[in-house]
C-alpha cells in the first residue's frame, strides 16, 4: 500500500502517512485535499474523465484497486432496484437467469460497455416491476427493523446482567463488613480464647463462600438474540450408540506339526543368537535385527517334524 | 510354515504307490486320447510305458542339476530346489509324451529364478542354454503360464535348507557335539540327491533336513541320536518318535537307492518320444507353428480393433465452460 499515490498532485503514502484517497462512483481516486480543493462548491467533474461528481458521494478507499470500489458502488444502486428474491421466481432456472442478467449489467457498467443500453435496460426493468421493487423495499425495511428490535432486546438484556451482578457484589461487600463487625464483637464481649473465636469464624467464612455458587440465569438463546429453538429445520445431535470395547486377543497359533520354537526371550537368553550373524551398523539402522531370522530358521526346523504320511 | 501350507496339503502325499498311481493315470489318459488308432497290444511299442517315463524323467532330473550347476550367475540353493519341486509336481499331473520334459526344464528353472527373487532377464537366461535362444525363450515365456496353471499357483515351495540351518543352530546352541560346521559337507552332498528322489513329494522339509544331518553326521563317526530323543522329541510321544525315524530312516534309503540310469536306455526312449509326443506341443511341428500364427492373427485382429475405437473418442465435441462464451 506504500505505493499509494494521488494522480493529481503526486502524494504518495509514504511522503505523507495521513494520506487518505477517496473514491466517486466513476471509481477514479483522489486524494482528500485535492478533494477539498477541487470540490468546494460542492460538485465538480472528476479530473480523469469529467465525469460530473458530488463531493458528498466521495468516500474512503477501501480497496487497493479502485474499480473494485467502483464495482461496489455500482453493485450497490443496482441492486437497490434488482431486490427480487428467490422466492419471486417460479423455477430455479428463472431466478438464475435473473442473477445472470444482473451480473451483465453491473459488469458493463464497471467496464463501460453500451452504458446508454444497459441504463436504458434498468430503467425499462424499473417500470416493469414498480410494484415488485416497491413491495421488496419495504420487506427488507422490515427485516432490518426486526433485527434492530432483537439487537435492542439483546442490550436490554445485558443492562440487567449488569446490573444484577453490581447487587451481588454489593451484596457480598455489606455481608463481609458485617461478618467482621460480628468478630470484633464477640473479640471484646466474650470470654473465651480469642485464637478460637478467629478460627471458628474463619471456618464459618470458608464455609459461606462454599455455598455461595453463582446461580447463573437459564441460557435460551444465543448471545446474537437468536433463541436455541428458532429454526425449525435443526435437528437434535443423534446420539452414537457405543458398542462394548476393543479388547486385544493374540492370534491363535497355527498347529505346527511339530515341536515348540524357542520363544523370542529365549532366543536372546540363551545363546542362540551366538550362533547366526550378527547384524551390522547398516542393517540395525534399517530395523533389521538378526532375532527374527535365527527364530524363523528355528521354526523351519521343527514345523513339520510330527508330519505322517 | 510348513504345517499350514499349499505344499503340505495338496503337494505331499502318503507314499510312493500314490505317486506311481497319478503317474500311471496320465500315461493311460494321453495314449487313450490320442492312440485310438493302434490296437492295444501294440500301444506300448509306439507310445511311453510308465516305467520309460519315470526313467526318461530321471535323466531330465539329472539334466536339470547340471543346468543349475552351471547356470551364470551362479544361483542360490532354494533356486534349485523350487525348480525341482516344479518339475516333479508338473509331472505328476502330465505326461512326457504330451509336453516335453527339455522345455518344461527350462521352464520350471526360470519360474523358479522368479519366484525365489533370484533376478535374472529372459535374456541372461537363454544365455545359458545352447542352441537357438530365441526359440528357447519363445518355448519358455509361452509354457510359464502353462506351467503355473498345472502347479495349481501354489508357488511357495518349503525347501530344507533353512531347516538344515534352523537345526544347526540349535544344535551349536543346546548340543556338545564339537564343530558342527564339518558336518556341511555331507549334508549338502545329501540335499542334492534327495532332490532326484521323491522325497520331497512325500516328506516334511524338516523330516529331510534332518535327515541329511543324520546322515552327515554319521559319516562323520558322530551320533546325534540323542539330541533328537531327548531334546527334539523329549515332550512328543513315542508314536511320532517312531514315524521321525519311520520317515528319516526311509529317506536315507532312497537317497542310497539314486542311481543314474543308463543312457543307451534314455537315447531308445527318447527317439521313442520324438515319434509318439503330442505334436501340437512340439514347437519343430508344423500343427504348433500353425496354431501359433493363428493365435497372433487373432491379437492383431483385436488391437486393430481397439485402435478403431480409440479414435472414436476424437470425435466428441468439447463441451465449452459458459464463461468461455
Amino acid at each position: 500500500m506504500d505505493d499509494q499515490a494521488c494522480p493529481r498532485c503526486k502524494t504518495t503514502k509514504y511522503r505523507n502517512p495521513s494520506l487518505k484517497l477517496m473514491v466517486n462512483i466513476c471509481g477514479h481516486a483522489l486524494c482528500e485535499s485535492c478533494v477539498d480543493l477541487l470540490f468546494l462548491k460542492g460538485s465538480g467533474s472528476c479530473p480523469e474523465c469529467n465525469v460530473p461528481l458530488r463531493r458528498s458521494n466521495f468516500r474512503v478507499q477501501l480497496f487497493e484497486d479502485s474499480m473494485v470500489e467502483k464495482e461496489i458502488d455500482i453493485r450497490k444502486r443496482v441492486l437497490k432496484d434488482f431486490n427480487k428474491k428467490e422466492e419471486d421466481f417460479a423455477t430455479l432456472r428463472e431466478y438464475n437467469d435473473y442473477l445472470e442478467e444482473i451480473e451483465t449489467i453491473i459488469f458493463n457498467l464497471v467496464n463501460n460497455i453500451d452504458i446508454v443500453g444497459t441504463n436504458k435496460r434498468i430503467e425499462q426493468y424499473k417500470k416493469d416491476n414498480k410494484e415488485v421493487i416497491m413491495k421488496n423495499k419495504a420487506k427488507i425495511g422490515r427485516e432490518e427493523f426486526e433485527l434492530e428490535e432483537i439487537l435492542e432486546i439483546e442490550k436490554q438484556m445485558e443492562e440487567l446482567r449488569r446490573a444484577e451482578i453490581l447487587k451481588m457484589e454489593e451484596e457480598a461487600k455489606k455481608q463481609k463488613i458485617r461478618e467482621k463487625e460480628a468478630l470484633i464483637d464477640e473479640l471484646m464481649f466474650a470470654e473465651g480464647d480469642a485464637k478460637d473465636i478467629l478460627n471458628t469464624f474463619a471456618q464459618t467464612v470458608a464455609n459461606k463462600q462454599e455455598d455461595i455458587v453463582p446461580v447463573l440465569p437459564k441460557v435460551t438463546q444465543f448471545s446474537t438474540g437468536v433463541k436455541f429453538t428458532r429454526g425449525s429445520g435443526q435437528q437434535p445431535v443423534p446420539v452414537i450408540e457405543e458398542g462394548p470395547l476393543y479388547r486385544y486377543e493374540p492370534p491363535e497359533s497355527p498347529d505346527r506339526c511339530g515341536p515348540d520354537p524357542p520363544s523370542i526371550e529365549e532366543i536372546c537368553n540363551n545363546g542362540y543368537l551366538q550362533h547366526v550373524r550378527a547384524e551390522n551398523e547398516t542393517e540395525k539402522a534399517a530395523g533389521y535385527s538378526s532375532t527374527l531370522p535365527c527364530l524363523r530358521a528355528l521354526q523351519d526346523a521343527l514345523s513339520g517334524l510330527y508330519h505322517a504320511s | 510354515m510348513f504345517s499350514t501350507s499349499s505344499q503340505r496339503k495338496f503337494w505331499t502325499f502318503s507314499d510312493e504307490t500314490e505317486l506311481a498311481s497319478h503317474r500311471e493315470k496320465h500315461n493311460l489318459e494321453f495314449i487313450a486320447k490320442h492312440g485310438h488308432h493302434i490296437e492295444e497290444y501294440q500301444r506300448y511299442n509306439f507310445f511311453l510305458s510308465p516305467e520309460e517315463e519315470r526313467l526318461l524323467l530321471k535323466q531330465y532330473e539329472l539334466h536339470l542339476k547340471e543346468f543349475c550347476k552351471r547356470f551364470m550367475p551362479p544361483m542360490p540353493k532354494g533356486v534349485v530346489g523350487t525348480a525341482f519341486h516344479y518339475f516333479k509336481r508338473f509331472y505328476l499331473y502330465n505326461s512326457t509324451m504330451d509336453y516335453h520334459p527339455k522345455e518344461i526344464l527350462a521352464t520350471c528353472v526360470y519360474l523358479a529364478c522368479k519366484v525365489e527373487e533370484f533376478n535374472v532377464s529372459i535374456n541372461q537366461f537363454v544365455a545359458n542354454i545352447k542352441g537357438d535362444r530365441e526359440k528357447a525363450s519363445d518355448i519358455i515365456l509361452n509354457n510359464e503360464l502353462l506351467l503355473m496353471q498345472q502347479l495349481n499357483y501354489h508357488l511357495t515351495i518349503h525347501n530344507p535348507f533353512r531347516p538344515v540351518e534352523g537345526f544347526l543352530i540349535d544344535i551349536k546352541t543346546r548340543c556338545s557335539l564339537a564343530n558342527p560346521e564339518r558336518l556341511r559337507g555331507g549334508i549338502d552332498e545329501f540335499l542334492e540327491k534327495v532332490f532326484l528322489t521323491d522325497g520331497c513329494l512325500l516328506y516334511a522339509p524338516s523330516q529331510i533336513a534332518l535327515a541329511a544331518v543324520l546322515h552327515a553326521a554319521s559319516k562323520e563317526q558322530e551320533n546325534l541320536d540323542s539330541y533328537v530323543t531327548d531334546m527334539l522329541f523329549h515332550d512328543a510321544g513315542s508314536d511320532k518318535l517312531a514315524t521321525l525315524i519311520e520317515a528319516v530312516r526311509k529317506i536315507r534309503s532312497m537317497v542310497k537307492m539314486v542311481e543314474s540310469p543308463a543312457r543307451e536306455r534314455v537315447r531308445v526312449i527318447e527317439k521313442k518320444l520324438d515319434r509318439c509326443r503330442n505334436q501340437e506341443n512340439n514347437p519343430d511341428s508344423e500343427i504348433y507353428k500353425r496354431r501359433m500364427r493363428e493365435a497372433l492373427d487373432e491379437d492383431d485382429m483385436l488391437q486393430t480393433g481397439s485402435g478403431r475405437m480409440s479414435l472414436d473418442t476424437s470425435g466428441i465435441t468439447q463441451v465449452l465452460s459458459p464463461s468461455a462464451s
